[in-house]
């Protein structure tokens, strides 16, 4: 017998279904119910100027970033953009629920094909000004050519109520190298989906971090094809939560090919009544002779009510590999707080040296020291504002 | 500077009780000893003095330069100049050795409402004792702790000992896993920093410590309570006859 259920008032209005929780990728996240009211496609906002400039500069990098490519509310702003976008058609095409949606709604997005070896990092600024509830779509496509090498920062920032669906593919070519840091900055009210699809080639080397701080509901997929034998790729993340937030990474690592490695390590603080979810899965195909796999997630819930769910998933066809996985939760250890206090230290300092380190860690991947300190200040910024109530 | 009266304490979540009417009085400037077997209390004794979770003052007190110290959070006991030289010394992944000595030794002089070192005084000042203690840069540069050989560990406290220049340093068997070469770096360290403001209580298992640092008294802990005391040919006798005597005397 099929039950027939009634569509939602976004569903309606988006003319599609949202995943839900009987579905086993969305468990955690019912989108059917935490996107509580339509948010409009295709809304035409207009900006003030005084609003933009508020948000470029909340941006962690503005010290850091060289060319920036700018979008408000989900269209080029060459005003505020360094680069010109180029031709380059979105190839990925999926039924996955996130991408299913970005392709009905996406209005613009960054096009860029990188050769040569780019010195400073190129910035993708995704901001969305305070107006009515709405949906705004972008369709990346990224080209790292062939012995190219980049350093990418994507970060997302905005005011008010507002749904931001952000696709982002990326083909690294044979024997290129990308450090792409995303910054998940979102409004406190905003929903963020997003997925990353990177294609990677022969030899080619990929250190990706996401830090996920942003938002009330945000969801991030991320998959990883291995194209070509001999690649190496690290994909990191932080989370860093409190109040209500909820935050969901599912990653797909498929091992298509052999001689490849991986490593995940994501780290994630959560406070206050925060939920935190990560879904990994390393995927090693019959052919991926000689994968070495690793993936670890580690939670640090500050509270009796914050809560985190991991979901590391392996499933492998070949027999010569190296793979593993581990999930930890936990609190402050409390020989480390006895050992800091012992010298000295409050309490609340105490723990905000701990946070920073345990967050700290999945810092490590990205290369660039620019970056890493703009991290590091947001994190110990975070944490001033975030623990200064307690 | 220390007095320490009918000092009875348990274990908070057990019955057992750990120290047992102990009494100690130590003034500045002085050294004192305390030796004991395995299990008289000599650790409790010391996370007491620090202020560790885990146990239960039932009896006494300990008043530190006039003041309860047991009522104070362990760092305000620390901004105060208690210092304790731990037996095992706790690593801190993530955490800078640097970052925590200054972060340390600002937090110290707020508290005690004295201007903080600026970062290069504070560089200074760590690069000058670390030489002493032949602690190279590149440790410092690690995570505190954080792959530390025994004996770097052990040296490491003593470097901290050195840059918060406590009042009253307690060192919980310093010379446990120490060569002799070793011990003589961390002794000459303690040594460096023995004057007359400061005092020192320096807990150990053996005798041969107390050859490079001398103490002025030497006490006896036994079943929680110090069961004899003297002058530093005390612990020659140990040394020859073990503790027999007094644990049967105390049973």
């Amino acid at each position: 017998m099929n039950v027939i259920v009634p569509k939602t008032a976004a569903e309606l209005n988006y003319g599609l279904s949202l995943p839900h929780r009987k579905m086993e990728d969305w468990r955690w996240t019912d989108l059917r119910q935490l996107i509580d009211r339509p948010y409009p496609p295709h809304q035409t906002v207009v900006a003030a100027p005084k609003d933009v400039e508020q948000l470029l500069k909340s941006s962690p990098f503005v010290k850091v970033a060289g060319a920036r490519m700018v979008f408000v509310n989900g269209h080029y702003s060459a005003e505020h953009s360094q680069l010109k976008n180029d031709e380059l058609a979105a190839q990925v095409k999926s039924d996955e629920s996130v991408i299913h949606m970005n392709a009905a709604f996406a209005t613009d997005g960054a096009r860029l094909k990188i050769s040569g070896t780019a010195d400073t990092p190129i910035e993708l600024l995704f901001i969305a000004t305070n107006a009515d509830a709405r949906t705004i779509a972008t369709r990346n496509v990224i080209e790292i050519e062939k012995g190219a090498s980049a350093t990418l920062i994507e970060t997302h920032l905005g005011e008010g109520s507002y749904l931001s669906n952000s696709v982002t593919e990326i083909i690294v070519g044979e024997g290129a190298r990308l450090d792409r840091i995303k910054v998940e900055l979102e409004a406190a009210d905003a929903i963020h989906l997003s997925h990353a699809h990177f294609t990677l080639l022969k030899n080619t080397v990929l250190n990706d971090f996401t830090l996920t701080s942003g938002a009330k509901t945000n969801r991030q997929n991320g998959t990883v094809d291995f194209k070509g034998p001999g690649t190496d790729a690290k994909v990191s993340g932080a989370f860093m939560l409190g109040g209500k937030q909820h935050a969901d990474t599912r990653l797909m690592i498929d091992h298509q090919v052999p001689r490849c490695t991986s490593r995940e390590l994501f780290k994630c603080v959560m406070d206050d009544h925060a939920r935190g979810i990560f879904q990994g899965k390393v995927v090693v195909q019959r052919d991926a002779q000689k994968t070495d796999g690793k993936q670890s997630s580690h939670a640090l819930l500050l509270s009796e009510t914050a809560e985190f769910d991991a979901k590391p998933e392996l499933e492998i066809f070949a027999d010569d590999v190296i793979c593993g996985h581990g999930a930890t939760a936990g609190d402050l250890n409390h020989d480390h707080l006895f050992y800091l206090m012992s010298r000295g230290i409050s309490a609340s300092d105490a723990k905000s040296l701990l946070i920073a380190a345990f967050v700290g860690e999945a810092f490590d991947v990205i290369v660039h020291e620019g970056i890493k300190e703009a991290l590091v200040k947001f994190s110990n910024k975070w944490l001033a504002e975030h623990r200064r109530a307690k | 500077m220390l007095e320490i009266k009918n000092l009875h304490v348990k274990l908070a979540d057990e019955d057992r009780v750990i120290i047992n009417g102990l009494n100690l009085s130590v003034k500045a400037g002085e050294v004192h000893a305390i030796m004991g077997p395995n299990g008289s209390g000599k650790s409790t004794l010391s996370y007491v003095m620090s202020g560790r979770e885990g146990y239960e003052v039932t009896e006494g007190s300990v008043t530190y330069k006039g003041e309860d110290l047991l009522a104070m959070e362990p760092n305000v006991r620390a901004s105060k100049g208690v210092f304790l030289a731990f037996q095992y010394p706790i690593e801190i992944p993530g955490v800078a050795t640097m970052q925590f000595l200054k972060v340390a030794l600002n937090s110290q002089k707020k508290a005690r409402g004295e201007k903080e070192l600026s970062t290069p005084d504070f560089m200074r000042l760590v690069k000058e004792r670390a030489a002493r203690l032949n602690i190279s840069p590149d440790m410092l540069k690690r995570p505190v702790n954080v792959g530390f050989s025994g004996g770097e560990k052990k040296r490491a406290e003593i470097l901290q000992m050195a840059v918060l220049e406590p009042a009253l340093c307690v060192l919980d068997e310093t010379d446990s896993g120490l060569d002799i070469d070793a011990m003589r770096v961390v002794a000459d360290g303690v040594n460096g920093l023995r004057s007359p403001d400061r005092a020192m209580i320096v807990i150990t298992h053996y005798q041969r410590l107390l050859d490079y640092i001398v103490p002025d008294q030497v006490h006896v802990l036994s079943q929680g309570r110090i069961v004899k005391s003297g002058d530093k040919s005390l612990a020659l006798e140990l040394e020859a006859n073990g503790y027999a005597e007094f644990e049967s005397e105390a049973a």
